[in-house]
């Protein structure tokens, strides 16, 4: 039954903390994956600022070496205004060739249009003439020399095919002498130069360089050709990425993403223009979202790692503390039990010793007021005896040696009392003195029956001894022996009826020898056998009056053998008699 | 033979032949001269009776005579069964009982006499060496009707007992 509630209770518990868990798990998740969202928009729009700023650099630099260039042809072109010979046109343009690295060509093209000047010479398409050959892309360039004529200022046309192959951009600058048109001077710088100078990129990211018209000039990624129309590779599924060439076209700055092939590629780009006099570009740094996504994720790799090495420390920390507490707790859980025992064990051993207080108490209590009323009896009987005297003048002399008679009898008996009560105390202290010696049994078994010889006469019983002449000697305190004789012989007695009969005997034995006192009279119960050398007990409280004596005499002897190394043993038929004994321990000389 | 028999027979005798002597009645009875005297006296006896019940022969005996020579005429009983059987027999006018004693206490003694139609009015003055309060209490609780604890003074008792015997007469 309890068990089962244990079991139950378990399972509640168990439920229970799956339950918190699932909850727990799921408000980390969430929290989790919108601190993730966060951090993500946050890098993200980190990432692009940081495209923004690599486009608009590498815009701001090809700007400055375009317009450069321009300004130094343009000096060029007005130092030769005054038709200078051919070698000193070449000397011009090779000392701008050599002192501003990225034209491919500096050529002088005279006023019919043909190219008769040009530096490097391995470069030059010497007598080249604008108006009749075409070029590899058939477009019309004389339409850009005329122009450029027409305007009276340098006109730089889209890129185009040269030649030799690769994109390049045909910078035209008319020469004039006081309003005469001497001649044109065309440079030609090839994107390529331009892309190795400015467009280098790492792997990550992708760039890409188109002109107004939306054509390709340089693609990092090679998937698109350079010279060909970006738009037209664009398919109408893709108006994100149309929106920002669009956007680009325009000669606008800006980021965005979108998609390329299957959707799941995410790009994210940053635009900016490059403005060349008549040209505008745009430049257009790429990324792959998930390059974030990876920057992320080695953030997340670093900090994981070091949450998994804090957290270790922490877990090898905690389990330390806590084996040592546990050790502590077991140590101490040992003590308390050992504690809890040891005062159970006190507190048993308190409540025995109170019990046994309690009973001594009683003892005691009984005790005294045993002894008052021992005491107060013959005190009683004497001063009415006393009072009776003194009141009674006139009563006759019987009646007053009746009274006297009766005074001196009780303070026989209380001096007995008393000194039977001093006996025992001094026993019961250890303060009694013994003085041992050789005593011959004989002796004291005389005296102790002279003692007897009226108070058995006056009960007409019989006294006899039964104590064989060779007995040895004894080690014992004579007058405490015929103490003890006299008690036990006393005792037999007051219990035997008148006309008894009492033997007092005494028998060798191995190392001691043994005296018995035998009596005809009452008996005693077995159940009060243990009971009889307490003091004043008798065995019916009756039997003190009836028997007279102070109820301390076997107790008194008990003791006083108890002193010589021995015990009163006492066998007993009621109706029959009883029989006392103890024995002496024989005196050896030493 | 039991003393009431003896007694009827005595006063058989006297009613058949009132000159009779008392020796003639002690031979006729087979009786001591002095207790045919005794008995006689005994019968003309108006003094009080009173009834001692103690275990000590020692503090029984100068009480008896103590009241003897008061004038009263004393019983005695030396434990409670032969207390009670006396108390019934004489019907004294007073009982004096020990506390203390063997076999059956006062207390119980006392409640007995007083349970008993024939004993219940004889008054009791309870004796004894215990002086405790409690013992008081419980001793007039059952019906004593006054108590002195041992050693007592003669005299108080003496007067206790004419204060008990007049207010029992009352």
């Amino acid at each position: 039954m309890f068990q089962k509630y244990i079991s139950r209770n378990n399972r509640w518990s168990l439920l229970a903390i799956i339950f918190l868990c699932i909850i727990v798990v799921t408000f980390i998740t969430v929290l989790g994956i919108r601190a993730n969202n966060e951090v993500k928009n946050i890098v993200q729009k980190q990432f692009t600022d940081q495209q923004l700023l690599l486009s608009r650099q590498m815009s701001t630099g090809i700007e400055n070496f375009l317009n450069e260039r321009t300004i130094n042809i343009e000096i060029l072109a007005n130092s030769i205004s005054d038709a200078p010979p051919p070698d000193r046109i070449i000397s011009a343009f090779k000392n701008v060739y050599n002192s501003t690295n990225g034209i491919y060509v500096l050529e002088f093209v005279n006023k019919s249009g043909i190219v008769t000047i040009g530096y490097p010479e391995e470069n030059t398409p010497f007598g080249y003439d604008i108006y009749n050959q075409g070029n590899p892309r058939n477009e019309p360039i004389s339409e850009d020399f005329e122009r450029a004529m027409k305007n009276k200022e340098t006109y730089i046309s889209s890129p185009m095919t040269l030649l030799e192959g690769g994109l390049g951009s045909f910078i035209w600058t008319p020469v004039y002498k006081d309003g005469e048109f001497k001649g044109m001077v065309l440079a030609i710088i090839k994107i390529e130069d331009i892309s190795n100078r400015f467009l280098k990129n790492d792997d990550s990211s992708g760039i890409y360089l188109i002109d107004k018209n939306g054509m390709v000039l340089y693609d990092s990624s090679e998937k698109y050709l350079v010279g060909e129309n970006y738009l037209t590779f664009l398919n109408d599924t893709n108006p994100l990425l149309r929106q920002i060439l669009h956007e680009q076209i325009n000669g606008e700055e800006g980021t965005g993403y979108y998609f390329e092939g299957n959707k799941s590629d995410k790009k994210l780009i940053a635009y900016s223009p490059i403005r060349w006099r008549d040209q505008q570009w745009s430049i257009a740094v790429t990324s792959s979202e998930s390059e974030v996504g990876a920057l992320i994720y080695s953030v997340y790799v670093k900090q994981g790692l070091f949450i998994g090495v804090a957290i270790g420390f922490i877990l090898l920390g905690s389990l330390s503390i806590i084996i040592l507490l546990s050790g502590w707790n077991k140590s101490l859980e040992i003590e308390v039990a050992k504690k809890t025992s040891e005062l159970k064990n006190s507190n048993e051993l308190l409540q025995n010793a109170n019990v046994k207080l309690t009973e001594l108490d009683r003892l005691k209590s009984d005790f005294i007021s045993l002894v008052s009323h021992e005491l107060k009896t013959p005190l009683s009987a004497i001063r009415t005896s006393a009072e009776f005297l003194e009141s009674e003048g006139n009563t006759d002399t019987k009646v007053q040696k009746e009274m006297l008679a009766n005074i001196i009898r009780n303070i026989d008996r209380q001096t007995h009392m008393i000194n039977d009560i001093l006996d025992l105390s001094k026993i019961e202290a250890g303060k009694m003195e013994f003085q041992f010696e050789e005593v011959d049994f004989h002796e004291v078994a005389d005296i102790a029956l002279e003692n007897m010889e009226q108070p058995a006469l006056k009960k007409r019983s019989t006294i006899s001894r039964d104590i064989p002449d060779m007995l040895p000697s004894v080690y014992a305190d004579r007058e405490k022996l015929v103490i003890v004789l006299n008690n036990l012989l006393g005792n037999a007695l007051k219990f035997t009826p008148d006309g008894g009969k009492i033997l007092l005997s005494a028998k060798k034995m191995d190392d001691s020898i043994e005296i018995r006192v035998k009596d005809t009279g009452i008996g005693i119960e077995k159940d009060k056998l243990i009971k009889i050398f307490d003091k004043f007990y008798q065995v019916d409280s009756s039997s003190r009056r009836k028997t007279g004596g102070s109820g301390l005499g076997l107790s008194i002897a008990y003791g006083i053998v108890r002193a010589h190394g021995s015990e009163i043993y006492v066998e007993s038929t009621p109706g029959k008699g009883s029989t006392f004994f103890f024995r002496l321990k024989k005196f050896c000389k030493q | 033979m039991k003393k009431d028999t003896i007694d009827s027979k005595i006063i058989e005798l006297i009613k058949h032949d009132e000159n009779i002597s008392n020796s003639e009645i002690s031979r006729k009875l087979g009786i001591p001269e002095e207790e045919v005297e005794a008995r006689i006296r005994a019968f003309s006896d108006t003094r009080q009776k009173i009834l001692i019940v103690d275990d000590e022969m020692d503090t029984l005996l100068p009480l008896k005579r103590s009241m003897e020579a008061e004038g009263y005429v004393v019983a005695e009983a030396y434990d409670g069964f032969e207390g009670i059987k006396k108390a019934k027999d004489e019907i004294p006018e007073l009982i004096i009982l020990d506390l203390m004693m063997p076999g059956m206490d006062g207390i119980e003694v006392c409640s007995r006499l007083k349970k008993d139609e024939i004993t219940r009015n004889i008054p009791i003055i309870m004796l004894t060496a215990k002086d405790e309060i409690r013992d008081k209490i419980k001793g007039l609780e059952i019906g004593a009707d006054d108590y002195v604890t041992k050693p007592f003074n003669l005299n108080e008792l003496k007067a206790r007992i004419k204060s008990v015997l007049r207010r029992a007469r009352i």
